[in-house]
């Protein structure tokens, strides 16, 4: 009885055995079948001899810039914007406003966001293709055959990431990367020293500050404000914890953007004007507050616990301001901090999107962003109206307007613009350190090998990059979507990319703009202006159903354009 | 280890040749004839006077910034003027950490919170532990079953895993790191604790105090404690190494100790990205961590032998 028993069980395990092997194969053949979902929606858009172009139009309602996009011809797009925006072609070149086809961009809109084939697979003209991205360890990419400009140098482009510079560097010392981003501040010389490395400095188009919510006491009262900000002793700081190319900010805007520094310079360091003004504000022997920030290396803030702790200690030393340091996680701190919910002090800082002195104080002393408590008209008034001027020397005068009111309010105190670094071996050809942070690869030859392999910081969040932030993702977006205009290459400038020219009207309300022909996506379709109006559409019209994101933010088309019928 | 057998055949000699020796007093003559404990209390001692003279040794206090006082860069390398660093120099023994402070004058004060951390967890652990595991095997039934059943679940986590979730839940900080390690580290003292508690309670003297008229509480306190503590004073010994390196694992990963503290888990992991760049900032906080785990551990498996009554008449 008992063996025919245990015989009868082993029969059981076997077959279940069996069974499970046949049950491990289904999802296998589903998974090879899923890459040629997209093929169905392959079709290829044959230029018509009667072209229907599509539209997307709606009402002016402030604060919305674009009233408009329409496709006029095969390869012409009109934007109709509400207010003049000498800015157009600076932030349109952005990229996050890459262009994705639109048969593809309908058939990736899930029911409650993007699918997963839209955030890990995007279809762009761009000089490479995703091919793989195998979660937590790297992304490849390989060149794309078809690509209009210059055929990409290197065959396959990998991407890897580690947070820790020191492992970046030593991936690097061994080889086992081509480039890295971010070299540590104490590296730069160690890479300096080594004949087979070189290192790019990166222009600081950055600014990391120290700010306050005023809605909390005692920031609340403008002259405790002042007195930290000349209390800190911020030339120390640039010397003690950032890289070469690092300077102290004279003011929140780098110099290198045009009337960044318009107006006067930051308040000197004087703790004796610092300590009478906070007497006489009614704080004579300081007082109790926290220090918030996230433990997160940015080319503004390279050490960022170093910089929190000297800060904490200058408060001391200087004001008698005991701060206790608070190190939140990321995600929360910039939940919180944004909100205006921090009732202390709090590190943060910010990186050119686009080079252009909107893009820094636009974003941060708008009148409806809460970040720094209750912003002051003083200095928001004059930066609307520079923000309509194209020329740059009539602009002037509202930014030094708002810059001197900036120095006057104190919202925030401006500590450094960072230098940082790439580092690549020094074989690889057309080494960059791009200012914005998006480094062309396919201009770079790794030496003649096949392979170039980068090494930043973080993996990227998607690959979906009209809906995301994150730079360390833009970057491998980059490298696949292109959008109408570029930045060139390591540099500032914009440049023609995937139109030819757009041109203005006079009062700088309407653009319309070529588009180049002959350019073809990755899935074989052809690149025509219902693709921009498509990709505008995704992402300016809150009310469309092709509006689906990653997290279905939509940050930079709201914040540079104003999203449609939200 | 021949050696020991003979000092304990020696030990033993001794305990029978003089009667009114109590086994505190053996215990402690067989740890002091074990050289590998007698090396962990040497440098447990080194530590506790480093840890109590800390701002009379220290030649900076642990949060002063040297910049703009001495002509000092961040992470210099150390400087002693013994070993042929030049006179005009300033003399720092361990370098300048990230931040310009004297890292020697840190050590020394990060001395006084390992001790600190070790000594506090354990004791909340102790103090929980015991009494819970105590109450299961003195009651034994559906008390043992929850508080046991409890334990187990506890035991179920990785210990470091759940420590950090707890701080997670509370806040990172040291007293929140303090609490999680001191909850963690409970079931194994409940564990011991009841496993003493049951084998004593059947011995005669309980029932002999119990036949006397003793009420449980007397029972429990007076007679079974005082008789189940020596495995508890391994386990606690052991624990407390093993308590100062998950407070140093839970610093270094930014949950323990804020910044500035001195603590050395905290300190090495700040600097960890300088590790072939500034070694120092690495290596000393890191040997001191290893001086004290080591220390504790090897007491406390000098304790073990010491009061082990197998050992004692084995040989």
């Amino acid at each position: 009885m008992k063996q025919k028993l245990s015989v009868l069980f082993s029969l059981m395990v076997l077959v279940s055995l069996v069974l499970a092997a046949c049950g491990g194969g289904a999802p296998a053949a589903t998974e090879e079948a899923a890459p040629e979902a997209p093929a169905a929606t392959e079709a290829p858009t044959e230029p018509m001899a009667d072209f229907e172009g599509k539209s997307l139009t709606s009402e002016c309602v402030a604060p919305q810039i674009i009233q408009s996009v329409v496709a006029t011809g095969q390869y012409e797009v009109t934007f109709s914007l509400c207010q003049p925006d000498p800015a157009f072609t600076s932030k349109i070149a952005f990229s996050v406003y890459g262009i994705y086809p639109e048969e593809w961009i309908e058939a990736t809109a899930g029911e409650e966001g993007r699918t997963s084939e839209g955030l890990e697979n995007p279809i762009g003209t761009g000089p490479y293709v995703v091919s793989e991205w195998n979660r937590g360890e790297s992304i490849t990419f390989t060149a794309n055959p078809n690509y209009w400009g210059d055929a990409p140098e290197a065959e396959t482009l990998v991407f890897r990431w580690s947070s820790e510079s020191a492992s970046r560097l030593l991936e690097l010392q061994s080889g086992t990367v081509d480039g890295i981003d971010n070299v540590g501040p104490a590296d730069f010389d160690v890479v300096r020293g080594d004949s087979n490395l070189s290192l790019n400095e990166r222009q600081a188009l950055n600014v990391f500050y120290l700010a306050m919510t005023n809605t909390f006491a005692p920031f609340d009262n403008q002259d405790v404000r002042q007195a930290i900000a000349k209390g800190i002793d911020r030339q120390r700081i640039v010397d003690t914890f950032y890289p070469a190319g690092s300077e102290p900010a004279s003011h929140f805007t780098p110099c290198a953007i045009p009337n960044g520094c318009a107006g006067d310079e930051w308040y000197e360091f004087d703790v004796e004007a610092a300590r009478e003004q906070l007497a006489a504000a009614g704080f004579p022997d300081g007082f109790s507050t926290k220090i918030f920030y996230r433990d997160v290396v940015r080319g503004y803030l390279p050490q960022v616990s170093n910089v929190a702790q000297d800060i904490q200690a200058q408060l001391k030393e200087n004001l008698n301001i005991d701060a206790e340091i608070v190190v939140m996680e990321s995600g929360a701190f910039i939940e919180e901090s944004t909100a205006g919910r921090l009732d202390g002090f709090y590190l943060l800082g910010w990186g050119a999107d686009y080079p252009h002195i909107t893009n820094f104080l636009d974003f941060h002393f708008g009148a409806a962003n809460p970040q720094f408590g209750v912003q002051s008209p003083t200095y928001y008034e004059p930066m609307v109206q520079g923000a309509q001027i194209a020329d740059p020397a009539e602009a002037e005068p509202f930014y030094v307007e708002a810059n001197n009111a900036i120095r006057e309010f104190v919202p925030m105190i401006p500590v450094a613009h960072g230098g940082s670094g790439t580092a690549y071996l020094a074989d690889v050809t057309n080494q960059q350190a791009s200012p914005l942070g998006n480094e062309a690869f396919y201009v770079m030859d790794p030496g003649g090998r096949d392979v170039f392999i980068w090494m930043q910081n973080a993996e990227p969040i998607s690959l979906f990059c009209a809906d995301e932030t994150d730079g360390e993702s833009l970057r491998a977006c980059e490298q696949v979507v292109e959008a109408l205009f570029a930045y060139e290459i390591n540099g500032t400038a914009v440049v023609p990319a995937l139109a030819t020219a757009c041109v203005p009207n006079a009062d700088l309300t309407e653009y319309v703009c070529t588009l180049r022909e002959g350019v073809t996506f990755h899935d074989g379709s052809t690149f025509d202006a219902n693709d921009v109006v498509a990709t505008f559409t995704m992402g300016l019209d809150a009310s469309s159903p092709l509006h689906k994101g990653n997290t279905s933010a939509w940050e930079y088309y709201d914040y540079l354009w104003g999203l449609m019928n939200k | 280890m021949a050696y020991v057998d003979t000092n304990i055949a020696q030990l033993d000699a001794e305990g029978i040749s003089s009667k009114s020796v109590s086994l505190w007093q053996i215990t402690w003559r067989r740890l002091f004839r074990r050289r590998s404990a007698v090396v962990g209390m040497i440098i447990l001692v080194f530590l506790i006077l480093i840890a109590l003279t800390a701002q009379w040794l220290a030649p900076y206090a642990f949060d002063e910034v040297l910049i703009g006082k001495e002509n000092v860069k961040a992470r210099e390398h150390p400087c002693i003027h013994l070993l042929g660093c030049s006179q005009d120099r300033p003399q720092h023994f361990a370098g300048i950490d990230g931040n310009v402070r004297d890292q020697f004058s840190r050590l020394l004060y990060g001395a006084r919170l390992s001790l600190m951390v070790g000594l506090s967890t354990v004791s909340f652990a102790v103090i929980i532990g015991t009494t819970l595991g105590a109450l299961a095997g003195f009651f034994g039934g559906w008390w043992d079953n929850i508080i046991m059943r409890f334990m187990d679940v506890l035991l179920a986590f990785p210990s470091l895993l759940l420590a950090i979730a707890i701080v997670t839940v509370l806040g990172p900080g040291l007293i929140n790191a303090l609490i999680a390690i001191g909850i963690v580290s409970i079931p194994a003292y409940a564990r011991v604790m009841r496993a003493s508690v049951l084998t004593v309670r059947e011995m005669e003297y309980i029932s002999a105090t119990r036949a006397l008229g003793g009420s449980n509480m007397q029972i429990l306190f007076q007679r079974i404690l005082p008789n189940a503590l020596t495995p508890l004073i391994v386990q606690g010994t052991l624990g407390i190494a093993s308590a100062i390196l998950d407070a140093a694992a839970l610093s270094f990963l930014g949950l323990g100790a804020q910044p500035p503290t001195p603590e050395w888990g905290s300190m090495l992991g700040a600097e960890r990205n300088q590790v072939f760049t500034a070694p120092h900032l690495v290596f000393y906080p890191g040997f001191m961590i290893m001086l004290t785990v080591l220390s504790f551990n090897l007491i406390g498996d000098g304790l073990r032998d010491a009061l082990d009554p197998r050992l004692a008449h084995s040989s």
